[in-house]
């Protein structure tokens, strides 16, 4: 269901995002590809592939929700290990089980990191960390830092008007959550970033605080390195390639706003069509107290209208707690990805750049492609369900609609 | 043809269920029926039918065309209007040929006039109604103009729909207005008028909330009355939500048609996923233009209820007319009851009842015997009138009621039929809409997953 052969990716290292549920659809992208939706625990709990436990909620498990994997994209994973030269994925990372802290200074929230790896970096196989937002706000900056030709994830916004929007609400902090996590995630995926030593560290140290003051020095020595590095090579500019990446990720993020319009602007219309049907549904049986041969059926009519207002119901909800997000996530992500426009500063750069942009520019494309695939997909799939749960009420009617009736 | 005029004097009667021929048949109320006389002259019909011979079996009408017209009206000013084809052919046997008998064009006045003369000379048949006078409970994309060519069509159909019912009922078959409205074209609105039945009809009747204080009502009728009411308040809601449906659904599907434009600008700058977001495009076009087919379809769903809305009106129209008569009843009996009690007490020299001749015997003294005895005459003769009348009224309502019922029944069982059977072209209509849609999204859903 999910479309057969991965490609053979450009860069080494562990698999695209592709192998994975898309993080911010969670459970409901999942089932888009095709499965059903009912969890299995058998699934969850008895299988192994190869040498790792796959069956890791990836998707995480919020506080208050849970996110069962669907057999599908079980298999979707078994079929990519399996495709994949010998390689095997090693490294899990996962943002949960959000807490709330009061101090005396402040009041903040943190999130449970979870990793699990086989790889040399890490000491142990699995690591329990928390951290709050600006644990994740500094191992950005790092990256860029310390990877400048490198494409780095976006997170999620930093400043919240206060007074417009709860930091501490439910929703707020679950959006916030999903975001931190596909932030990790992506970097996860990505053959370089995922083996920067300041995301180690992130992931495993006890006292990130004390970490951070002490690798200041570290990291400036970094930096240097990465500039005499490339200061060698002789550069040819290649600013159209850079113009041209501009302009797509232009057009690109204005063709999603267009689209997240018209979505907004469909559920908009949609609700309103079920304000009537709510209406609608129980003037047949207004009608149907007055009536005697006619009553059953006028009063099954009624009863059919309301099932089909739920699934409509349903089908809204839906698009909004699962496609918009996600689509305006990827305007943020697509807008965060801005190449910088001083060409000119970055000339003692620009081969690695180069390189290293195209091969993470072209993961971003894949990427891009099998996540814009299963959200439409899924898209899709919510209204097929929504049309076959009003077949069915309608065609169970029929029958009684026929019936011959006792005269009064 | 000739026509005899009608007999003002001869007061209204009910047209008894037994069909023509039948020796016991009563005195027909259809102007014109006594003037044919031989039973086996042609008409709608077939004069030698048996009782449960409808007359449609024996003939189609259709009102197959409109036209535009102007011409002048009754003020001498130019009017637009529209004319109907009326055509009618008689069948031979079943699954013969049917062969055009005639054609002629009529215009929404004189459909309208005919109504209004079979509701004054059968006032105890639920007379069926005619399409809306102006267009009602329209969604913003029809067009309440009574020149659109879709309310005319709708007109159309609602106008043919009309002599059908009359046709196929098995009293007002017969009627001779009603033949000659579908036979004769010039002259038929003269005819119609020379019945005088305009002064016939009730002019209290007109008063559609005025309220007749009636002693005795007859349960039934005042049952029937609340129901039909309510009928009508149902009907009425039910349509107006559906249009507000109607409206909101046309919204939902016109704007997944800009999917189509994005997705196919979005596939200019894809290189893998252009293809399927351009096919994936046109068919969400194809989604969006698909709703005009669907609630044109649901259109003829709200005519089949709007006609059960005017046909609430007309069982209405059954009840009043009997409260009428039971007012009237009640009303003869009342005033003969009075005079009875007048004429003893002139008898007998008591007074108990005022009157005004009482009052002035006592201003101005005792009348004569002589004129006593010249009152008590004429009122005795009042009396044995009034007796005469109140007795021929009682005929009459029960007359009525019998006939009224008989009728009220059968439309109950029409009711319930062409009820069901809207109701199940109504869900035949949803189910194709819903297969339509998860078609068109399993179509988009497929060029999604090869991008």
């Amino acid at each position: 269901m999910s479309g057969g052969l991965p490609k053979a990716l450009p860069s080494t290292g562990p698999h695209s995002l592709r192998d994975m549920p898309h993080p911010l659809a969670g459970s409901s992208s999942e089932e888009a590809v095709g499965g059903d939706s009912t969890p299995s625990p058998d699934l969850l709990t008895a299988r192994s592939f190869g040498d790792k436990d796959l069956i890791l909620p990836n998707g995480g498990t919020p506080a208050g929700t849970s996110s069962p994997a669907s057999s599908s994209s079980l298999l979707n994973r078994l079929q990519l290990d399996d495709d994949i030269d010998g390689e095997t994925r090693d490294l899990f990372v996962t943002v949960d089980d959000p807490k709330k802290h009061v101090c005396t200074m402040e009041t903040y929230i943190t999130y449970r990191i979870t990793t699990k790896s086989t790889r040399v970096e890490f000491d142990l196989p699995e690591y329990s960390v928390r951290r709050r937002y600006q644990d994740f706000d500094w191992l950005r900056s790092k990256l860029e830092e310390s990877q400048p030709t490198h494409l780095i994830p976006p997170l999620p916004e930093k400043f919240v008007v206060k007074g417009v929007v709860d930091r501490f609400s439910e929703e707020f902090v679950e959006t916030r959550r999903k975001a931190l996590d596909k932030f990790l995630k992506r970097i996860t995926d990505h053959p370089v970033l995922s083996f920067n030593e300041h995301f180690n560290v992130f992931l495993t140290a006890k006292d990130l605080n004390a970490y951070k003051k002490q690798g200041m020095a570290l990291l400036s020595r970094v930096g240097e390195s990465v500039k005499h590095v490339t200061g060698g090579y002789k550069l040819r500019s290649r600013p159209l390639e850079f113009a041209a990446i501009g302009e797509y990720l232009d057009t690109f993020a204005l063709k999603l706003g267009t689209i997240d319009r018209i979505a907004q602007r469909i559920i908009k219309e949609e609700i309103e069509y079920l304000v009537e049907l709510r209406e609608y549904g129980p003037v047949y049986s207004t009608w149907s107290a007055l009536e005697g041969e006619l009553a059953e059926p006028l009063e099954g009519v009624s009863a059919c209208i309301g099932n089909c207002s739920t699934a409509l119901e349903e089908l809204t909800d839906d698009m909004t707690e699962d496609f918009l997000p996600v689509l305006r996530e990827y305007i943020l992500y697509s807008d965060s990805m801005k190449v910088p426009s001083d060409v000119e500063k970055c000339q003692d750069r620009m081969e690695c750049f180069n390189a290293d942009l195209k091969a993470d520019m072209e993961r971003w494309q894949n990427n891009k492609r099998q996540d814009f695939r299963q959200l439409l997909m899924g898209m899709a799939d919510k209204n097929i369900q929504y049309y076959e749960k009003c077949l069915m009420a309608w065609e169970s009617i029929i029958p009684l609609l026929q019936e011959k009736q006792e005269a009064k | 043809m000739e026509q005899a005029a009608p007999d003002l004097e001869r007061p209204l009667q009910p047209a008894p269920l037994e069909p023509l021929g039948h020796p016991d048949a009563g005195p027909e109320a259809a102007v014109g029926e006594e003037a044919e006389g031989a039973p086996d002259e042609e008409g709608p019909g077939d004069r030698t039918m048996t009782e449960n011979n409808f007359c449609l079996k024996k003939i189609e009408i259709s009102v197959s065309e409109a036209e535009k017209r102007t011409g002048r009206n009754a003020m001498n000013m130019q009017e637009t209007y529209t004319a109907y084809l009326v055509e009618t052919r008689s069948v031979e046997h079943i699954d013969g040929p049917s062969v055009l008998t005639d054609s002629l064009w009529r215009r929404y006045s004189e459909f309208e006039l005919l109504r209004n003369y079979l509701l004054v000379y059968y006032p105890h048949i639920v007379v069926p109604p005619l399409p809306e006078k102006r267009a009602e409970f329209v969604w913003h994309k029809l067009s309440a103009d009574n020149m659109d060519p879709d309310f005319v069509e709708r007109r159309r159909i609602g106008l043919e729909n009309f002599l059908l019912r009359v046709a196929s009922h098995p009293i007002l078959c017969r009627d001779k207005i009603f033949y000659l409205f579908l036979t004769q074209e010039g002259n038929w609105k003269e005819i119609v008028n020379e019945t005088g039945f305009q002064l016939k009809a009730d002019s209290r009747l007109k008063a559609l909330n005025a309220t007749f204080r009636v002693k005795n009502p007859d349960k039934r009728f005042t049952e029937l009355k609340h129901y039909s009411d309510e009928l009508q308040s149902v009907i009425s809601h039910l349509l107006r939500v559906r249009a507000r449906v109607a409206d909101r659904l046309y919204g939902v599907y016109k704007v997944h048609g800009n999917y189509g434009r994005v997705f196919s600008e979005w596939s200019a700058i894809e290189k893998e996923m252009g293809d399927g977001l351009q096919s994936a495009g046109h068919h969400m076009d194809v989604y969006a233009s698909s709703i005009d087919d669907i609630l044109e379809d649901e259109e003829h769903y709200a005519d089949q209820l709007k006609e059960y809305l005017f046909y609430a009106e007309a069982l209405r129209a059954v009840c009043r007319k009997h409260e009428l008569m039971q007012y009237d009843l009640e009303m003869a009996a009342q005033d003969l009851a009075s005079k009875k009690q007048q004429c003893e007490e002139l008898a007998t020299g008591t007074v108990r009842t005022f009157s005004l001749k009482g009052m002035t015997t006592k201003l101005f003294g005792q009348e004569t015997p002589e004129q006593r005895e010249s009152r008590i005459k004429v009122l005795e003769e009042q009396i044995s009138e009034g007796e005469q009348q109140l007795k021929a009224k009682n005929l009459e309502g029960r007359e009525f009621v019998k006939n009224a019922w008989a009728d009220i029944e059968r439309f109950k069982e029409q009711k319930n039929r062409d009820l069901k059977e809207a109701l199940i072209s109504y869900a035949v209509m949803q189910i194709s809409m819903c297969k339509k849609g998860i078609q068109v999204w399993t179509n988009a859903k497929e060029c999604f997953s090869k991008m």
